[in-house]
Formats: C-alpha cells, sequence, structure tokens
C-alpha cells in the first residue's frame, strides 16, 4: 500500500469519528451553525481526498452526504433523525470501505450496490425535503440562458470601444476588411473554416482590477494557440501619463483563431465573463481587396464562367478563371475576386451560389454579402463563455486532462515501475533534444543547451539512469564553455546509437510514440510557448535533490513523502505504535543496563581495587541515570493516550442501543481527556463497552417503567474519567433500577458461588460485587445485547489483567455506580522482592497491603488452614513453597517470625508465608511468552540491574 | 529577469514582472527619448505592456521570441 | 545546475492526505513547496518571511478558511500581485466565484491530477 493511500486511511478514520461525533452532538443541537459547518467540512474534505484514488463506491456516497449536509448547512434541509441515521449508515459504509481497502487494497465488486442504494436513499432525502432544489444543473443552465448575445451585439459592443484612427474601420460582418487582414492570411481562415475548423473571433476585455488577483492577461492571451491575427487595443489614456494607473488594465485583447472552443474555454477558465467568443463563418473572410480599374469588365467571360459555375463544371470553371487571371494586374481588385472564386472552387466547392454571387460582383463593382448565403457554414453562434465553462469543466477527468496535456508529463509522472514501457518516450524525449541541439544557433544558445541539458538529467533521473548524470552535466559544462553545442550533441548521438544497436539485436518495431507528434521540431523553437514551459518545469525539476527517486527504494518517493509532509506540516506525529513499542522495549534494556554500572563501580573498588575509578563510574551511573530517567518518562508520555479514545464511540453506541431497547438515554461523559498509557487504554475499551452495554440493557428502564416510579422518562448515564494520583478511574453511573443484593445472593447461592454461611454474613455490598464472581450472569432475559453467557467476571479479569480493580455500589431503584481503577501506566511496575527457598520473586506492590512478621506462636490452625490476626481480622495463611509445590517448609528469622506478606487478593486480604523480604525495585515487566506464557501463577519477567532475571509472581492466580 | 536601466536605454530581459510597470513608467517619463530593448525578452506583464502602448518609446530592439514580437507589432503602429 | 530558480509555491490545506497529495506531484515538477494546515498558521509563515511565487490554498478550513486567508493575503506588502488558487470541488461554484472576488487568481478541482495542476500552473506562473 502506498503512503498516500495509507495517509487517507488514517485521516479518513479521524474524519469519521469526528463525523460520529458532530452527528450525536447535532442531535443535541441542530441549529448549531459551528457544528454544522464542521460537519459539512468534514464530509466534504473526506469527499475530496477519496476522489484521490478510483473508489467511485466510496465517492459516490460520500459526495451525495456533501451535498445533503450543504443543503442542511445552507438551511434547505431541515435537520431530523432521519437524516442523522441516513448519514450514520453513509458513514458506517464507508467505514466498511476502508476496512475492505486497509485489509485488500480495494474496493470488492459487492458493494457497487450498496453505495448505489445509499447515495440514492441520501439524494432522495435532499429532493423530498427541499422541493424546488437548485441543482447545479439548473444553475447552470440559469447562465447560459441570460444574455445569450447574438453576433450584432457583440460587434456593437466591440464598436463602443474606443479605436484609434489608425487601426482602421471595426469589424463588421459587413466589412470584415476590419479584421486588417491580408489576402493571405484571409484565405487560409476562408480554408480552415470551410473546412470544419472553426475560426473564433475573440475579444478579451480584462477587469481593472485583474492585476491585483495576480493574472497577467497578457500571458493568458499569448496562450492561445493558432492565432492568426490579433490586435490590443489601450482604452482611455489619460491626458497627462504621469496620472497613468499602471495597474488598473486598460486592455483590450481580440484576436482570431484556429484554437478549438474547447482550448479556448480552458485558458480562459478563470475569465469567462471577460471574454466573448463569436464564431466566424467562413464566408465572412471572403473579402475582396485591391485597387480599382476602370477597366470594363469582360462580360462574356463572366456569364460564360458564371454557367460553368451553375453546371458544377468547376475544373473549366477554374481553368477559365486563372487564364483571366494571367491576363489581369494582381493588385487589382478584380483579380482579388477573381482568387476569391479559386479559393472557393477549392475550398467550399458546392457553395455554387456563393461562388456565382461572388462573381456576379464584378459587374456591380461591390463587395457581396455573401454571409447569407451560407450553404454548409453553421450559422454564427456567439456564446458567452460562462455558458460552456461548467460542461467543460465537467468534461475535466483526470484521465482526459492527463490525455491532453503537454509534453512535462511524461517526465512528472514517470512511476519508477515501469520504467520499461516508457523506453520509447524516453527515446523519443532525446530524439526531439537533439532537435533543439541542432536548430540554427542563436542569442538563445546557451539557455538551449541548459535546458537540454536539464531536460536530459530529468529524464534519465526519472528512468533511474543516475550514472548518466554526470556525463550529461561534462558535455553540458563543455558545451558552455565552448559556446556551441557540439559536446552535448555529440554525447546524445552515442547513446541514440546504442539504443539503435539495441533495437536491432531486439529486432522489435519500435512502439510509435504520441510524444513523437507533439513534439514537431516547429514546436521546438524558442517561440513556442508550450516546449519552452515543458523545458522550464523539466528544468526546474532538476533542483531539488530530494524528490529524486532513488533506486534502491521501491516506492521511493512516497515514502519520502510521507515523512516531510508530517513533520511539515502537524505539530501530530502519528507513528506506528511498534516503532514506540521497540522504543519501549530499547529504554527498558538502557535501564537495565545502566543498573549494571553501580555493580561495575562495585567491582572496580573491591576486585580490582581501583577506588577513583570506582568512583568516576558512580558520578557517570548518575549523570546516565538521570537521562534514562527522563527518557523513560518522556516515552511513558508518548504512550500516553486520552480515554477520549473509548469514549467517543459511547454516543453512537449509546443511541443505536438505546434506540434498539426503546429506552430514552441521556448520555454525560466527563474528563475526556484524563490520559493513560496506550495499553491500558485499549485494554479498556473491551470492558467498558461492556459494562455500558449492561447498564444500558439491565440497568436504565424503559420509559413507562421510569415514568410509573416517578422518574424523567429519559435515564441518565454518566460515564466519568478521573486521575487519582498515578491512577485513573472511571466511573459508570446510572440513574436506574439499581441491583437487588438478595437477588444477587440468591442466585450465587443457588450457583454455588456461596455457601450458606457466607449468605448470611454477606454485606449488601459485597452481595453486589458478585456480579464479578466467575459464572454469574444477572440477566433475567437473555438480551441481544449482553449476557450471551459473557458476565461481568470477563470484565473482572480484563481490569485485573492491566493491574486494575473493579467495583460496584448500586441502591435499589437509584440507580448503579460501577468503577474501575487502573494504573496511569503498565510500563513500569513496581516490586518487592521477596526470598524463598534461596530464590527471589517479585510481587507487584499494588497488591501488597503490608509486610508483617508473625510470630509461630500467633499462627493457628483453623481447618487444616494456617491463620493468624491481625489487627482484629481473621488472616488465612499460606505458605510460598507450597504455593509453588515446593517441598521445603518456609524459613523463619532467629526470633521466630515468619515474613509474611498480606496481599489483597478479590477483596480479601491473605497472607503468604515468605522466608524474607528485600528492596522494592522498578522493572520493566514482560510478560511471558512462549511455553512460560502457558504457566499460571506468574505474572511476567524483569531484568534486574545485574542482569539476572526476576519472576514476578501473580498471587490472584496463585491462590 | 527584469529591466536593466542604462543611460537612455531600457533593456527588458526574459520574463518582465508586473512590479517592474511603475518604474519603467516613471523612466520613460524621466527619459523621453529613452529607447527600449526586449531582444531578449520573453514576456512583459500586461502592466508593462500597456505602459509601453500608452508612452510608444522607440524601440531599439524587438524581441527574438517571434510570438512575443507578433504581438507587440501594435507598437509598431 | 546552479542557476536554476526552483520556484515556490505555497499550500494550504487542513487534509494531510491532499497536502500529501498535491505536494508530491508539486515536488515532482521541481518546485518548492511549504505548507500550511489552515489560514492562521499560514499567515504565520507569510508574516515570518515566506515569499511564495504562488499560493494554493483550500476554501473549508478550521480556523481560517481560504476566502478570509486570501483577503488578509492581498493586503499583506508584496503580495498585491501574487497569483492565487483556491482549491474547490466540482460543486462549489459558489465558492471559486467567491474567492476569485477575494482576489484568487483561479481555482483547481479536486481532485487535483498531476498533469491538471501543472497545466493551471503553467498559466498562472509566467516563466515556468
Amino acid at each position: 500500500m502506498n503512503a498516500l493511500l495509507e495517509q487517507f486511511l488514517s485521516e479518513s478514520r479521524d474524519f469519521l469519528q469526528g463525523i460520529g461525533e458532530k452527528l450525536m452532538q447535532l442531535e443535541s443541537d441542530p441549529e448549531s451553525i459551528p457544528f454544522l459547518t464542521e460537519l459539512f467540512r468534514f464530509i466534504h474534505t473526506l469527499k475530496g481526498n477519496s476522489g484521490l484514488f478510483d473508489f467511485p463506491e466510496m465517492t459516490r456516497v460520500l459526495h451525495a452526504s456533501e451535498d445533503l449536509m450543504d443543503a442542511v448547512r445552507h438551511g434547505r434541509v431541515h435537520y431530523s433523525q432521519t437524516l442523522t441515521d441516513q448519514l450514520l449508515d453513509a458513514m458506517d459504509f464507508v467505514g466498511i470501505l476502508m476496512d475492505e481497502i486497509e485489509s485488500t487494497g480495494r474496493i470488492g465488486s459487492s458493494h457497487a450496490s450498496s453505495s448505489a442504494k445509499l447515495t440514492k436513499s441520501l439524494r432522495d432525502l435532499l429532493a423530498q425535503a427541499s422541493a424546488p432544489v437548485d441543482a447545479p444543473a439548473s444553475e447552470l443552465h440559469g447562465i447560459s440562458n441570460i444574455d445569450h448575445p447574438s453576433v450584432d451585439q457583440v460587434l456593437e459592443e466591440f464598436a463602443a470601444v474606443e479605436v484609434t484612427p489608425e487601426t482602421g474601420a471595426l469589424p463588421s460582418l459587413d466589412a470584415p476588411h476590419a479584421f486588417d487582414l491580408s489576402e493571405e492570411v484571409a484565405m487560409a481562415l476562408f480554408s480552415h473554416a470551410s473546412q470544419g475548423t472553426p475560426v473564433f473571433w475573440v475579444t478579451y476585455h480584462p477587469e481593472p482590477d485583474c492585476f491585483f488577483k495576480g493574472e497577467d492577461p497578457f500571458y493568458l492571451v499569448r496562450q492561445v494557440p493558432e492565432v492568426l491575427w490579433s490586435d490590443c487595443i489601450l482604452q482611455a489614456v489619460p491626458a497627462l501619463l504621469i496620472d497613468m494607473d499602471v495597474y488598473s488594465s486598460q486592455l483590450i485583447f481580440q484576436l482570431l483563431t484556429c484554437a478549438s472552443q474547447e482550448t479556448l474555454d480552458d485558458i480562459f477558465r478563470y475569465v469567462p465573463d471577460q471574454v466573448q467568443r463569436v464564431e466566424i463563418p467562413a464566408l465572412t473572410f471572403v473579402v475582396p481587396r485591391g485597387s480599382a480599374s476602370d477597366n470594363a469588365n469582360d462580360e462574356e467571360f463572366i456569364s460564360r464562367t458564371l454557367a460553368m459555375l451553375r453546371d458544377g463544371e468547376l475544373e473549366r470553371a477554374a481553368h477559365s478563371l486563372h487564364t483571366m487571371l494571367e491576363l489581369s494586374a494582381s493588385d487589382l481588385w478584380s483579380s482579388s475576386v477573381l482568387r476569391w472564386v479559386l479559393a472557393m472552387i477549392e475550398f467550399a466547392p458546392h457553395n455554387t451560389p456563393a461562388q456565382c454571387a461572388l462573381l456576379e460582383a464584378l459587374l456591380t463593382h461591390e463587395n457581396p454579402d455573401l454571409t447569407l448565403l451560407a450553404h454548409t457554414a453553421p450559422a454564427p453562434v456567439v456564446t458567452a463563455l460562462t455558458a460552456e465553462l461548467a460542461s467543460v469543466e465537467e468534461a475535466i477527468t483526470p484521465e482526459n486532462v492527463a490525455a491532453l496535456d503537454d509534453t512535462s508529463a511524461p517526465t512528472a509522472s514517470v512511476a519508477p515501475s515501469n520504467t520499461d514501457a516508457l523506453m520509447p518516450c524516453f527515446y523519443t524525449v532525446l530524439h526531439a533534444q537533439k532537435t533543439v541541439l541542432t536548430a540554427p544557433a542563436s542569442a538563445w544558445l546557451k539557455g538551449r543547451l541548459k535546458s537540454v541539458a536539464s531536460t536530459l538529467i530529468a529524464v534519465h533521473r526519472a528512468m533511474n539512469k543516475l550514472d548518466e548524470i554526470a556525463h550529461i552535466q561534462n558535455a553540458l559544462d563543455a558545451a558552455l564553455a565552448n559556446n556551441a553545442p557540439e559536446p552535448l550533441l555529440t554525447w546524445l548521438e552515442q547513446t541514440l546509437a546504442h539504443q539503435a544497436s539495441r533495437e536491432e539485436v531486439s529486432d522489435q518495431a519500435k512502439p510509435v510514440s504520441v510524444l513523437s507528434d507533439q513534439v514537431s521540431v516547429e514546436d521546438i523553437t524558442p517561440d513556442a510557448p508550450a516546449l519552452q514551459h515543458a523545458q522550464v518545469a523539466l528544468e526546474s525539476s532538476v533542483e531539488p535533490a530530494k524528490s529524486v527517486q532513488r533506486p534502491e527504494e521501491s516506492t521511493p518517493h512516497f515514502g519520502r513523502r510521507a515523512d516531510d509532509v508530517a513533520v511539515s506540516t502537524s505539530k501530530t506525529l502519528k507513528v506506528d505504535q511498534e516503532k514506540i513499542d521497540r522504543l519501549m522495549n530499547l529504554i527498558g534494556e538502557m535501564v537495565v543496563a545502566k543498573n549494571a554500572l553501580p555493580y561495575l563501580a562495585n567491582r572496580a573498588e573491591t576486585v580490582f581495587g581501583v577506588r577513583d575509578l570506582s568512583r568516576e563510574i558512580k558520578a557517570q551511573y548518575a549523570v546516565i541515570n538521570r537521562v534514562a530517567e527522563e527518557m523513560q518518562d518522556t516515552i511513558m508520555q508518548v504512550r500516553m493516550m486520552p480515554v477520549s479514545f473509548i469514549f467517543q464511540r459511547f454516543p453512537r453506541m449509546v443511541r443505536d442501543i438505546s434506540r434498539k431497547l426503546g429506552k430514552e438515554v441521556e448520555l454525560v461523559l466527563e474528563g475526556e481527556s484524563t490520559e493513560a498509557d496506550k495499553n491500558i487504554i485499549e485494554a479498556l475499551s473491551d470492558p467498558l463497552i461492556h459494562i455500558v452495554r449492561n447498564s444500558l440493557d439491565h440497568g436504565l428502564e424503559t420509559p413507562q417503567e421510569r415514568m410509573a416510579a416517578g422518574k424523567n422518562a429519559a435515564g441518565k448515564l454518566l460515564i466519568r474519567a478521573t486521575q487519582e494520583s498515578d491512577r485513573v478511574v472511571i466511573e459508570i453511573i446510572d440513574d436506574g433500577r439499581g441491583i437487588n443484593p438478595y437477588i444477587i445472593k440468591q442466585k450465587a447461592y443457588e450457583k454455588g458461588l456461596i455457601d450458606e454461611s457466607v449468605l448470611e454474613r454477606i454485606s449488601d455490598e459485597e452481595a453486589v460485587n458478585l456480579v464479578f464472581a466467575a459464572g454469574f450472569s444477572t440477566a433475567e432475559v437473555i438480551s441481544d445485547l449482553s449476557g450471551r453467557g459473557v458476565g461481568m467476571d470477563v470484565v473482572r479479569s480484563a481490569v485485573e489483567r492491566i493491574n486494575g480493580t473493579v467495583g460496584i455500589q448500586s441502591e435499589v431503584g437509584k440507580g448503579t455506580r460501577l468503577f474501575l481503577s487502573l494504573p496511569l501506566s503498565m510500563a513500569v511496575t513496581n516490586v518487592m522482592i521477596i526470598e524463598s527457598n534461596q530464590q527471589i520473586f517479585g510481587v507487584s506492590m499494588d497488591m501488597v497491603v503490608e509486610t508483617v512478621r508473625v510470630p509461630r506462636a500467633q499462627m493457628s490452625s483453623i481447618k487444616q488452614k494456617q491463620t493468624t490476626v491481625l489487627r482484629g481480622r481473621i488472616v488465612p495463611l499460606l505458605s510460598l513453597n507450597d504455593l509453588l509445590a515446593l517441598p521445603f517448609a518456609q524459613q523463619p528469622n532467629e526470633d521466630d517470625e515468619f515474613a509474611t506478606l498480606v496481599v489483597r487478593v478479590h477483596g480479601e486480604h491473605v497472607g503468604i508465608i515468605v522466608d524474607d523480604f528485600r528492596e522494592t525495585v522498578d522493572i520493566i515487566l514482560k510478560p511471558m511468552t512462549g511455553i512460560l506464557g502457558g504457566l499460571g501463577g506468574f505474572s511476567g519477567a524483569a531484568l534486574l540491574g545485574d542482569g539476572s532475571v526476576l519472576m514476578v509472581l501473580n498471587p490472584r492466580e496463585l491462590i | 529577469m527584469g529591466i536593466e536601466y542604462k543611460k537612455s536605454l531600457a533593456v527588458l530581459t526574459e520574463f518582465v514582472g508586473v512590479e517592474e510597470a511603475e518604474n519603467l513608467l516613471e523612466w520613460l517619463l524621466k527619459n523621453p527619448k529613452g529607447k527600449i530593448n526586449l531582444a531578449s525578452c520573453v514576456h512583459i506583464h500586461a502592466a508593462n505592456l500597456q505602459v509601453l502602448m500608452a508612452v510608444k518609446p522607440t524601440i531599439s530592439a524587438w524581441p527574438a521570441d517571434e510570438n512575443l514580437q507578433h504581438w507587440l507589432s501594435v507598437l509598431k503602429k | 545546475m546552479a542557476n536554476i530558480m526552483a520556484k515556490t509555491i505555497f499550500l494550504i490545506d487542513d487534509s494531510a492526505t491532499m497536502l500529501m497529495s498535491v505536494k508530491s506531484t508539486l515536488e515532482m515538477a521541481g518546485f518548492k513547496v511549504e505548507t500550511a494546515e489552515d489560514g492562521v498558521k499560514a499567515m504565520a509563515k507569510l508574516n515570518t518571511g515566506l515569499k511564495p511565487d504562488l499560493i494554493i490554498t483550500d476554501i473549508n478550513m478550521p480556523n481560517m478558511g481560504g476566502i478570509e486567508l486570501i483577503k488578509k493575503v492581498r493586503a499583506l506588502p508584496g503580495f498585491r500581485f501574487t497569483p492565487i488558487l483556491t482549491l474547490t470541488t466540482e460543486s462549489q461554484q459558489g465558492r471559486r466565484d467567491e474567492g476569485k472576488q477575494a482576489g484568487a487568481t483561479g481555482w483547481l478541482v479536486k481532485p487535483v491530477g498531476g498533469a491538471d495542476l501543472l497545466k493551471v500552473i503553467k498559466q498562472v506562473l509566467p516563466g515556468v
């Protein structure tokens, strides 16, 4: 998967999350403009991004959602629950597509119909709610209908323009010579126009403040290709030039071009309102000109030729006309008429009336109005460019733009993987460069040499032929030094010769590349702007070395970009969790390695007797210790995540579940910014969801029940996170029916979880906490949502796995409070080291209530179990050696006292007898993997500073 | 790039940007006989074009760039 | 090649995906590219000496959107004539006009294909 797609998926998930949140917030405040704006922006951006890839199923749905939200945002559609439902469905669908893209890299065809269905329902919503929809189509229609000027109107407007006398008469269709065209140009235009290439008259009147929009109208107009006639008019020059405002555009550009309508619309696409384009009928150009003569016209010749024209005997007519032409002076108006008739025979052979009318003009001595005789030429069409712009833009898809694109594209878009396919293009570029070099020398030579060289370098780079670049550079230097193209030319010829010989060997016809057509010799002259630009673009592409592809990188370009973007665009960095984990492990090793230094210092002094060295090592250790601790701390910080990561999914979940259950729930989230280690947060996710589901399912009542009990119809569910010293406490509080301890006790007893004695003495609170006991399920009805045999015991064990505790308080009829207490971080564990049977073990300090030394005398046996009384409470005593199945008795100290570790297990205090206590240390606990992973009784292992391994006990499992 | 003002000659080279227009007008007003050399000019911003059209100075060298020369033929009138 | 002056393009979009996509296209074509995620950050960069040859900005952004940014940029000394393109979607005809009104030179339609992008840039940046 490429980096862009990865970035897209990761960013899109954030957007989906954001969209979900905003929809939830809107539900409570549907009028909120900021929410609506934000929501629209999310969907809008998501849609825009999806368009970068070929995921039509996704884009379509997002597009419909965007349109819908846009309508909502502008008050055209009213917010409703159905709308939220639809949008949520749509976003879920998009989420599914993302998952699929992530795992398979594409979207399966099976989604097409769901996509269409979703799109339709979104569109329906849009159509229903806003009866008179002003869909984009109608908007466009509106534009095209306004002001559809006729040719005359355009020309009238043109006439209104101040024209200096020298420019000549105004162009009008009656007097097309006003275009000031020579007969050659006019004939060229006529031949174009009559052979199906429309000729457009374009007038471009830039708005006065266009310079302040970064526009250069002159540059724009110069991009029009195939201009056969052009003019530029400066309106109103102030009497005193010093008053001239050079930054207020007073220019009007006019031109005649054979460029296609699409090309023109494209060039002027940002200024359609300032441009008018008229298609000039071919016959408009037919204007004989020349000096008048008194010579009487040969009427016989005229009538004879007319007859030939009418009979369609064009060849004979042409012959006759040629003969006549030879007899007349060429600068005469009458000769011009003859030439035009000949031109018409050639280019418009079927328009007999026009041919005749023109020839008959010789009798009247007046230029005829041929425009009425337009035979095949289309009626003049004037269009404000605006009208067609929209359709043009619709047609601009990336693909067909690419097809239209200029010469720079091949280099710009070479993907490293398919250089082979591009070899023909590559050589075409080389050939083109050769043509450039062999063009006649001019003042442009230096620039030409440089641009050729940079083009060559760019294409070689793109083709991964990096070793050639130095040669090109050398050739360029030589060429520049001699001010002659030969060195470069020599290099180029060698390369091409090499290619030719290779091709002979391969004996395969080289595919003719499209490019070779584009880069004609003509285009390479310095004034062909397109190529010029292309080359400059290529030239500049040489400079930033960082965009250069390296052969050894498989996806070199994007990999690099990914980093760039992250660094330069965002203060937040998304990092693969593996990297953080690796960092974590490394710092763990570092801490261990660092802890070896005091041992070393000790040895330096005691074993080798170098006291000074020992001191220096200790000093050094202090520094390393400080840095390592800070590093450890920082890495922990990196791993911290806000609980909102889990909380954010609750609004949607609560909404869905409560609707399904027919309950009304008001969800309140508090302390979402409270942070904890990523592992904690992630491990917390499932238990919390389970708890919330339970609350909704069993805790909160239906509106009817609630009303009957005198409560609000809507139940309240509060989820709150708070930090208490080094722990995070999460509470889930509902004001539902509460838990009846009596029922719990009974059930627990029935299921054999407690015996009679317990049943009698257990407090209500303790009873309620029995829901966490394994095999307990309170569900009276097995509902769809919870209670599928998975009880709260699963929650408890999940929480305990991350050294958390869980508890519950409840009052019948009032509600339930469930709380989880979790460590902020599980990266570093504070353990107490204990000794037993000459081995050391660790026990998490979280579990240790106290350490006591119990004299043998105070130990007593109850029902074969060792117990003692601590602070008036009977505490069962267990021997660690027994728990570990070691066949040794625990060793008391000299005073015959047993070292006893009192731990809290499931709310009960238990004493574990060990041989001795040692110090407490911070360790990085690693869970055991492999064969050891299945070993019960241990929560993991850690390395100590001297390199020894400490096994950390898990008393819960041991007992 | 830009305009180099000599004693009585302004040499416009390559791309002459919009910012130059004010100075160009000022120079032309100060040097009514100042000439313009466009030989190695590739493009002038429209603002410069309208300055040249308004002042109509003598062009001592026309651009080698044929397309530009073609468009600037209005200055010959 | 010492004399090659790469043009600098300042790209502003709140979507990292869009930034990455457009930036890489531009860099492949040899432009220097600076980026910012919203109008406020963009103004901060322009106020501290960034002088791009072309600005390409998204319209819909948090904190400060594209239209407001364009107005602010035009008011900055030295940016009267800088070409500015907006990044829009095909449905945003209105926003394009608004952008032009505020002083934008033109617009690009998302998704911006490489060829289209370079073509438009050539149209608005003489000498490219």
